[in-house]
């Protein structure tokens, strides 16, 4: 039996991943990690967009709680997989709980009111003594499980690789499953949706506090590499860059998260280097980060509004099929399509 | 079957398409001057098809579309701007001619509907169905056109309220030499009011020619004289009432007092 | 007793500019259904703008006015990428506006560098009733009405100010009577744009301004204009006033750090509650 596509390019994509940290430099190697934590966030972001067809603009606040959480629990003396394993439940744990209110918001609403919960707390954050105020939580140790110290940064990168496998995994299995094709009504018609008999309320909940879980997970890993955390490493940005990554590579899918942040992450790296190299002004980077950001944005959202997967599989299929009835419509809003993350 | 008067109407060929979607089909007719035309058709037949190609809202995928002189619409529902006043609607009728000294004067539809004189400054969104189909009325003769296309007359209306709008309509014809090209789901209504008219089907012509013709056609009879088509209209619901003579719609163009009362007649018979 | 007069004009100046910024926001959404991320951009951009003109010896009035016709461009600008290509629905434009925010950042720094600019406004402070109050507050407090009353106005009274109602009230209706609705949709952001500049200028001098600044005024924005359901302006200002009081009491009584959390934990409210009067089918039907 000759493997399916699909299994190939998921062996391949695994075993490019395994083998990078391996090949790449140490500097390297600190961006990659910080590619599979965007990842991380950026799969459970994907989903809500894709699936429960709401758009979050402070997605970084999960990833900010995870953080704080495996930071405080490790700095006040507990071990340090306590602290990761706190750092995806209290994240999860809060989103369910400000879910309930929030998610009775729809679209544009629901964006500035995730943007709203993301500038609450890091104000409070920032005004707190027990989480170090603007300075932060420093001296976070590193991670230790069951005798193992994660002390080098490959190590990390084979832990973040972990935490994305499971989540990948996860959510993978969730979409396949009986409630995930209910989801996929719901980011198409809500009412429709629910007069099919889709607990819409509990399922917007559950892939709400899921995505937090991701970020609060990949937050929790952050906080024992970089080694402290403060809230100027969370700012509203970061939660605009995971929109990006998410409409980028296409909401909705694994690969489309996987290619958002590797996509992303690689052309800011590479606009770094442009930006800093001699007789470049100081602001150099970041101006052309900002204009990457804005017109990568603009482009996707305007001529390819499924993103950079979906269209790439799309274009592929239609090849395939060629010869046989041209049954795509690339004019009519696909079901994934951002249009349709009703407001 | 061929207009005499020159047409300011004239639709020929035209192919509408929504992606890959077909919604009219080589469709071709002619409103002349003055005339009364009725375009009749189930649901879904792509009449609103026609009325966007016409108004120039959707781009025709082929086929021409040639509007001599000014065309309004009467939209279907009504379409009002709900949080306006009924002046202030009429006026925006006016919109393509802004400008032109007294383009905006309201005084002229009152006078042809004066109905609506007491309602003038009460805001659309809280008037009748009724009330409300005149108002669209009268924001389409605010742009004086020489050809008014009305998407739905009776829809959702009471047949009382129907005929009186008819009876309006009628005398503008009479009166004016306003072409008016009918859109409706009701045949009977449209085929008494109208002395031509065409059928659309499934995005295409199926039949046309005089309102007789069409009446007294067992095809269309059966379609939409005794079907469904004719709910709107509690009077009519058998297939043996077929319409009346046909001399009334000869006459269309003439003094409409006559074959209106009969239609109204009949429409007011509940 | 002075000091509460004292943050009540404060307060009820900077939401003046709230409510300036919310009208802007209001304009827009009700004739193109869009959210405009960038409102908090064309504020940014005139305030920067009219620093700039000032130190280049422009006299204040002309710099000002100069620097609102920028953020009006600005604004139409916005409204051609966000709105012109056929198809783009009103949540694909919010992520448009939202990319056009992050390109808008660059150019500022380009031009501006990225720290906080404020520019001299009407100087000097006045007493009343024993409280010493800025006399840009009662400028800021003046122009807003005066613009309020000049916006009822267009949109009330005049013939392009009810086309552009029109166009709110019934988009089909209003392209069946000949209006090009997208055009007076780029009317809109331009309209919406200068709203947004008139709100930069006059906070400039009170509130230092950096390019970053657009996240706090859009949200102060969208939460003053979501009261009145993002389309009506009346309850948009009424909301916006009441923001800037309560952010000047809190800062003045309590901690001035804590005056955003309250604002924005109102504006949560407020949807929250807006919203439970509401069901999801009413939503995507309006839609």
């Amino acid at each position: 039996m000759k493997p399916s596509p699909r299994v190939l390019v998921a062996a391949a994509v695994c075993a490019a991943a395994l083998a990078a940290p391996l090949l790449l430099s140490e500097a390297q190697v600190s961006v990659y990690v910080l590619l599979l934590l965007a990842a991380c966030v950026v799969t459970g972001l994907s989903m809500l967009m894709g699936y429960a067809g709401q758009v979050s603009l402070g997605q970084a606040s999960f990833f900010m709680v995870g953080g704080y959480t495996a930071a405080l629990i490790t700095t006040h003396g507990r071990p340090s997989w306590l602290g990761l394993a706190a750092a995806p439940l209290v994240a999860a744990a809060l989103a369910a709980l400000i879910g309930v209110p929030l998610l009775r918001l729809r679209g544009h609403q629901l964006a500035f009111a995730t943007l709203a919960v993301q500038l609450i707390l890091l104000n409070l954050v920032g005004q707190q003594e027990w989480t170090g105020g603007d300075i932060g939580l420093q001296g976070v140790p590193r991670l230790e499980i069951a005798g193992y110290e994660f002390a080098t940064d490959l190590s990390y990168a084979y832990l973040a690789l972990a935490a994305l496998g499971l989540i990948a995994l996860i959510t993978r299995n969730i979409v396949a499953s009986r409630p995930g094709r209910g989801l996929r009504a719901l980011a198409t018609s809500e009412v429709a949706a629910a007069s099919s008999g889709v607990p819409v309320a509990t399922y917007k909940l559950a892939v709400f506090s899921l995505s937090a879980g991701f970020a609060g997970l990949a937050g929790g890993i952050y906080a024992f590499y970089i080694g402290y955390v403060a809230p100027g490493s969370f700012p509203v940005l970061l939660s605009f860059e995971y929109v990006v990554m998410v409409v980028v590579g296409g909401a909705g899918t694994v690969y489309g998260a996987l290619a958002g942040a590797t996509v992303i992450t690689l052309l800011l790296q590479l606009l770094n280097n442009v930006g800093t190299m001699e007789g470049m002004p100081a602001a150099a980077p970041t101006v052309l980060s900002y204009a990457v950001y804005g017109l990568l944005l603009i482009l996707i959202v305007l001529f390819m509004p499924r993103g950079l997967v979906p269209s790439a599989t799309g274009w592929w299929e239609r090849r395939a099929a060629r010869g046989a009835p041209a049954s795509d419509e690339p004019d009519a809003a696909p079901v994934r399509d951002l249009a349709r993350t009703s407001p | 079957m061929t207009p005499v008067v020159p047409p300011v109407v004239e639709v020929g060929d035209l192919v509408v398409r929504y992606g890959t979607a077909t919604a009219l089909d080589r469709v071709s007719l002619t409103v002349g001057a003055g005339e009364l035309v009725a375009l009749v058709g189930p649901n879904g037949a792509g009449k609103s098809s026609l009325v966007n190609a016409i108004m120039g809202i959707v781009r025709p995928a082929s086929g021409r579309v040639r509007v001599s002189g000014r065309v309004a619409l009467v939209p279907e529902g009504r379409q009002m701007f709900g949080d306006l006043s009924v002046d202030d609607n009429l006026r925006l009728g006016a919109w393509r001619r802004r400008g032109r000294p007294g383009a905006r004067d309201t005084s002229r539809v009152y006078e042809v509907l004066p109905e609506l004189t007491r309602v003038r400054h009460q805001r659309a969104g809280t008037l009748s169905g009724g009330q409300q189909q005149m108002v669209a009325f009268g924001r389409a003769l605010m742009a004086e056109p020489d050809v008014v296309v009305v998407d739905e007359l009776s829809l959702g209306l009471a047949p009382m309220v129907t005929a009186g709008l008819a009876e309006h309509l009628r005398s503008l014809n009479a009166g004016r030499g306003l072409a008016v090209l009918l859109i409706e789901q009701n045949a009977r209504l449209a085929l008494d009011l109208c002395g031509r008219g065409y059928v659309l089907e499934a995005g295409r012509i199926r039949a046309q020619g005089s309102a007789d013709e069409l009446a007294r056609s067992a095809e269309v009879a059966a379609a939409y004289l005794g079907g469904p088509a004719t709910t709107a209209e509690p009077g009519g619901s058998g297939p043996e009432g077929t319409g009346p003579d046909g001399t009334k719609r000869g006459a269309a163009k003439g003094g409409g007092t006559g074959p209106g009362g009969a239609v109204s007649g009949r429409e007011a018979r509940p | 007793m002075s000091d509460f007069l004292q943050y009540l004009i404060s307060g009820l100046a900077v939401g003046c500019g709230f409510a300036l910024l919310a009208s802007g926001l209001v304009t827009i959404h009700r004739v193109t259904r869009v959210v405009n991320f960038a409102q908090g951009m064309f504020a940014v951009v005139a305030g920067l703008t009219a620093g700039s003109l000032l130190s280049a010896g422009l006299p204040h009035g002309l710099a000002e006015v100069a620097a609102v016709a920028v953020a009006g461009a600005a604004g139409l600008l916005v409204g051609l990428i966000a709105t012109g290509r056929r198809g783009t629905s009103a949540q694909s434009a919010l992520i448009v506006t939202l990319g056009l925010g992050f390109v808008a950042y660059a150019v500022e720094i380009m031009i501006w560098g990225d720290n906080p600019r404020s520019h001299p406004g009407l100087g000097g402070s006045v007493q009343f009733a024993g409280a010493f109050v800025q006399k840009q507050s009662f400028l800021v407090i003046g122009v807003t009405a005066v613009v309020f009353a000049a916006l009822w106005l267009f949109f009330n009274r005049s013939y392009p100010g009810k086309a552009l109602s029109a166009c709110a009230s019934n988009p089909y209706a209003a392209r069946a009577v000949g209006i090009d609705v997208t055009r007076m949709g780029l009317v809109a952001f331009a309209l919406g744009g200068m709203l947004g500049g008139t709100a930069g200028v006059l906070l400039t001098p009170m509130l230092p301004i950096s390019y970053n600044s657009d996240v706090l005024l859009i949200t102060n924005g969208f939460a003053a204009a979501v009261l009145g359901g993002l389309n009506r302006p009346g309850p948009a200002l009424a909301g916006a006033l009441v923001l800037g009081v309560a952010e000047a009491m809190v800062a003045g009584y309590y901690e001035a750090a804590y005056q955003t959390v309250v604002a924005l934990a109102l504006m949560l409210a407020i949807m929250i509650w807006q919203s439970s009067r509401r069901t999801a089918l009413q939503e995507e039907t309006a839609r």
